[in-house]
């Protein structure tokens, strides 16, 4: 068996364990792993900009942020079929993104970081500030409801949440696997080489910020219309790190590890919880620290080793600034 | 071949969920002849973690009253035993609307009961109402859970509103200080515009005493150029609606540029006596000395309640029950006295409890004893004349000022109703 | 008038605050080429240490001061030997993440043994009102702006004049050289790291009594510091200084002056700047304009 086959009968059985898993589970499971496909669409696009082309983005929530506020925006004020903002926030996030990438492209690596994470902390002052975000009060969105009867809220929004899911990462797979994702990757590991190679640095790491920002975009429209509320408090620094932390755990420039990510992102939390209330933020941190340092390549590298295939999954990442 | 499993699948959800509808017709969820489920939200993590221990003293109060026998002696809410059920959302309404499916969906309570903060509250409300569960005695003041009751039958309030307690405020200078000049500080949110319109309207003729008004935001590091302007302007009362960090650091920077208004007023939720206490030894007894707010609750960081059985029984439980806590801290008599009130309205509801019985009993309350209120604060609501649901549970407050050399709060005056009913 | 040097001495005094951490992150950028994300936690969590030397142990004020700065610096040390040399060789990226999981566990690790709620952390400065010529200081903000005159002024003395800060430049900006010298130069960077986490205990001591010190009291410290620290130019321990009182004096005199901005977009403005001077100079006001890897 080629691994070609093993791959794509692994692919299936994940797609149908996908479609089944709502009958296994409790209504309010297929709640939670709606979410999880939600933290999933949008850690698929942090994975784009810093897994693929090497940039550090702390202000993913903000991205989130931009597509909720779209979809809160347009169908509470302008009466848009919340499904319709769906689409529509990943475009607004993404050209928003695109346009915060152009400046950003100039920055390396931790200044690119730094401001990442001023734009994060800013969006949720700007939200509080403006009367069209609704301040601080926020804005209520109608409740979510099944269009087929029979099937309950929850169960909708699963499939709702996780058939997204599906379009964007089969999105991710198209956009990556040609010479796009080729240049990402040669952005990321080898940037001199690239510009050598007529690749503009520029261009793909702009790119590359705006496809990301597109995702959470789609991500944040998702979860307004999930939680049918939308407010700055929704979207605080700690989800961007969070999300940065749920990209790494998965294991940066892989697809699939991104389930594993979103899968932490939505339940860790619920367990150490009972340890005690301030037990979750310390877990994370230290698996953190020990994914970090005993499985660089997060959650889908360690899948590889066990299937006895370890291989190089990227070249030698950057090299230590301090080489120079 | 998608497709066919799809339909599959909404075949077994749909049998599934058959199912589940045939069950629970015998009685509401979350109740059963032995107990009673109740659960909430609160910020234990995150900005808003000051109000951690509100939860812990309502736990406290509903494992005394499974421990005693009730008026009807019987133990628990008359007869069922109180199991309380909450969870963390951070102060984050993603996380209130998780939890809050999580107690109602998985938990199974019977009612929410205490959830924390305006904006949580409000992104689970339309839910709640849907799914018919009582959205019991939030912990936010916001004006909305009273005015907007008819709307919203499932979700009552519990303190006095922002709006009304501004309002008091505003009345009460405009009669015995018509010629204040005054200045207000606020947060620069809803929770400090409800109190900037409630003082407003309480001032009626006499608004343009209001000389100048200046906000910060959460973030701000420091209200220094606010205190600054304030002070140049030569008002002689100072009106602090403020969240209680931001309220400390006004009163320390005041004291730091040597600014000492005649009169200060401010907003109940800051003026627990732990805060006090805190603005008292970072900006010195005289800054804070005179102080005037508004409460309905014991203090119990006042030795006057020494004596009294409401403030003994509130010690007692919280030795018994919560031997680590800090009974000085407002918070636990707080949530103590919320749960005193959800336990009468159980009672109250009688042998058949169900959502619809416990929400007629809140929509006709009458509770006068509650041991944990200042005399004559009851928690009333009930048809108007003119036949709307008063939904404003607690509507009196006593005005109340600080000692700075004893560091405590006295009532003065009678019980007011802000609400001028 | 008056209100005027009121406003910035009281923008002084903020930037003190901010100056101290600055530096901080500037040490560390210069030792270890990242931004540490948790320099504000651990400053945070020096001030809890120092919180219960005070109320706890019932130390005074100053002797509480001056443990909680030695256990900062072989807090610092620990750091740098336990959580950041073992990814000595790695990517910057996985540098910036081991910063962040150390933000995490600082952040939860305080609430959990101190409780998140709000706690007093007095001032050792009197709450005195000095009147001079019509403007009124008042000896709390003199103090924070001495106590960080003075420890920019104890750490440029220290690099400049001393043998153990000229091997600690040394180690930093050429490690490999230094190595060859017979400098310990993974000692030095620990070194570092202990400078730079006692100049966040320094400036989460002076934070704590106006801002209450609670688990998230230094995040906008932080936030103002990065600010600071790139106006002045990350690579420039002076830079960074000035940046910090540029940026508190300025925030303090916008926010007074120009009520358009007003008091609720301190925040920012302040990362406007942040992010202006990024895009136009990298390398900040007083920072040398390094050819970096694209």
């Amino acid at each position: 068996m080629t691994g070609r086959a093993v791959r794509g009968g692994t692919l299936l059985a994940a797609l149908a364990l996908a479609a089944f898993l709502p009958a296994g589970i409790s209504h309010f499971h297929s709640f939670q792993f709606a979410f999880v496909g939600i933290y999933f669409i949008a850690i698929v696009g942090l994975n784009v900009v810093t897994g693929y082309s090497g940039q550090i983005s702390l202000g993913h929530g903000a991205f989130m942020a931009i597509g909720a506020y779209t979809t809160a925006i347009l169908s509470h004020d302008h009466g848009v079929s919340v499904y319709w903002t769906i689409p529509i926030a990943g475009i607004v996030a993404g050209l928003i993104g695109f346009a915060f990438g152009f400046p950003a492209l100039r920055l390396s690596g931790v200044y690119l970081a730094l401001a990442t994470f001023g734009l994060a902390i800013a969006i949720v002052l700007i939200a509080k500030n403006y009367a069209f975000t609704g301040g601080g009060g926020g804005k209520s969105l109608t409740l979510p409801s099944s269009p087929i009867s029979g099937l309950s809220t929850n169960v909708w929004l699963y499939y709702l949440v996780w058939g997204t899911a599906l379009l964007m990462l089969l999105l991710a797979w198209l956009l990556l696997r040609g010479s796009l994702g080729r240049s990402f990757r040669m952005v990321r590991d080898a940037p001199i080489a690239a510009v050598s190679y007529g690749v503009s640095l520029a261009r793909y790491k702009t790119i590359a910020f705006g496809i990301a920002a597109a995702y959470a975009g789609v991500a944040g429209a998702l979860l307004a219309i999930s939680i049918a509320y939308v407010n700055p408090d929704t979207f605080p620094i700690s989800l961007s790190i969070l999300l940065l932390t749920g990209a790494v755990l998965g294991g940066l420039g892989s697809l699939t590890g991104m389930v594993f990510g979103a899968l932490f992102i939505e339940f860790v939390p619920l367990y150490a919880e009972k340890i005690n209330n301030q037990a979750p933020t310390v877990i994370y941190g230290f698996i953190l620290l020990a994914v970090l340092f005993a499985m660089p390549y997060g959650a889908a590298g360690l899948l590889h080793q066990l299937g006895g295939r370890v291989r190089q999954l990227r070249p030698k990442a950057t090299k230590d600034p301090r080489s120079e | 071949m998608r497709r066919k499993l799809f339909l599959v699948a909404a075949l077994v959800v749909a049998a599934v969920a058959a199912m589940g509808a045939f069950a629970k017709s015998a009685s509401d969820p979350g109740v059963t002849s032995r107990t009673v489920t109740l659960g909430g939200t609160f910020p234990l993590t995150g900005p808003a973690s000051s109000y951690a221990p509100i939860p812990s003293g309502m736990a406290a109060y509903f494992s005394y009253a499974n421990a005693t026998r009730g008026p009807d002696h019987k133990r628990g809410a008359g007869g069922h035993q109180i199991i309380w059920k909450f969870y963390d959302d951070a102060y984050n309404p993603a996380n209130t609307v998780q939890r809050t499916h999580q107690l109602v969906e998985q938990d199974h309570v019977f009612a929410l009961v205490g959830g924390l903060g305006t904006e949580p509250q409000q992104a689970v409300r339309d839910y709640l109402n849907q799914q018919k569960v009582p959205q019991v005695f939030v912990s936010t003041g916001a004006t909305t859970w009273g005015f907007d009751h008819a709307q919203y039958p499932y979700t009552f309030g519990w303190q006095p509103d922002y709006q009304a307690e501004g309002a008091l405020y505003g009345r009460y200078i405009a009669k015995n200080d018509p010629n204040a000049k005054i200045g207000i500080l606020y947060q620069h949110d809803d929770y400090g515009k409800d109190y900037v319109a409630g003082l407003y309207a309480g001032l009626g003729a006499k608004k343009d005493q209001v000389t100048i008004s200046r906000s910060f935001e959460v973030t701000d590091a420091s209200v220094l150029s606010q205190i600054l302007d304030l002070k140049a302007s030569g008002i002689d009362t100072f009106m602090i609606f403020a969240t209680p960090s931001k309220t400390i650091a006004t009163y320390a920077t005041a004291a730091k540029v040597g600014w000492k208004p005649k009169n200060i007023y401010l907003n109940s939720v800051s003026g627990t006596q732990t805060f006090m206490a805190i603005a008292v030894k970072l900006a010195g007894a005289a800054e804070v000395d005179g102080t005037i707010s508004a409460y309905y609750l014991k203090d119990p960081a006042n030795p006057s309640w020494a004596n009294d059985a409401g403030m003994q029984k509130y010690n007692a439980i919280m030795a018994k029950y919560l031997p680590t806590a800090d009974p000085k801290n407002g918070l636990y008599l707080y949530g103590m006295a919320k749960a005193f009130d959800t336990v009468e309205a159980l009672r109250n509801t009688g042998a058949n409890l169900t959502r619809a019985n416990f929400v007629h009993t809140l929509n006709n309350l009458n509770i006068k004893d509650n041991p944990f209120a200042l005399p004559g604060v009851v928690t009333k609501t009930g048809k108007t004349k003119t036949g709307k649901i008063d939904a404003f549970p607690i509507s009196q407050v006593h005005l109340i000022r600080f000692d700075g050399a004893t560091q405590q709060w006295n009532p003065f005056g009678t019980t007011i109703d802000p609400r001028g009913k | 008038m008056a209100n005027f040097i009121q406003h910035v001495v009281a923008g002084l005094s903020n930037g003190g605050i901010y100056a101290t951490l600055a530096l901080a992150l500037v040490l560390i950028h210069r030792a270890t080429g990242t931004v540490n994300f948790a320099q504000g936690e651990m400053g945070m969590f020096l001030t809890y240490v120092a919180w219960s030397l005070i109320y706890s142990a019932g130390i005074t004020y100053w002797l509480a001061f001056t443990i909680t700065l030695v256990i900062a610096c072989l807090d610092g040390a620990a750091v740098h030997q336990v959580v950041i040399r073992p990814f000595e060789r790695r990517p910057e990226l996985t540098i910036v993440m081991v910063t962040i999981a150390l933000l995490l566990i600082l952040n939860g690790a305080a609430g959990w043994i101190w409780s998140p709620q709000e706690k007093f952390f007095e001032s050792p400065f009197p709450l005195d009102v000095i009147t001079v010529g019509g403007v009124v200081m008042n000896a709390q903000d003199l103090g924070v702006i001495g106590v960080s005159l003075a420890c920019v002024l104890v750490v440029f003395l220290f690099f400049r004049f001393t043998r153990a800060g000229l091997m600690m430049r040394a180690s930093a900006v050429g490690p490999a050289t230094s190595k060859l010298l017979g400098i310990r130069v993974a000692l030095m960077l620990s070194a570092g790291w202990g400078l730079a986490a006692m100049l966040s205990a320094v400036s989460g001591m002076m934070a704590a009594p106006v801002l209450v010190l609670t688990p998230n009291f230094m995040l906008i410290v932080l936030t103002y510091s990065f600010a600071a620290a790139v106006l002045g130019g990350i690579d420039s321990p002076w830079g960074a200084v000035a940046g910090a009182y540029l940026i508190g004096v300025g925030i303090s005199l916008l926010s007074a002056y120009v009520h358009s901005v007003g008091p609720e977009l301190q925040l920012p403005v302040a990362l406007a700047v942040l992010v202006l001077v990024l895009l136009v100079r990298p390398a900040g006001l007083f920072g040398r304009v390094v050819a970096r890897r694209v």
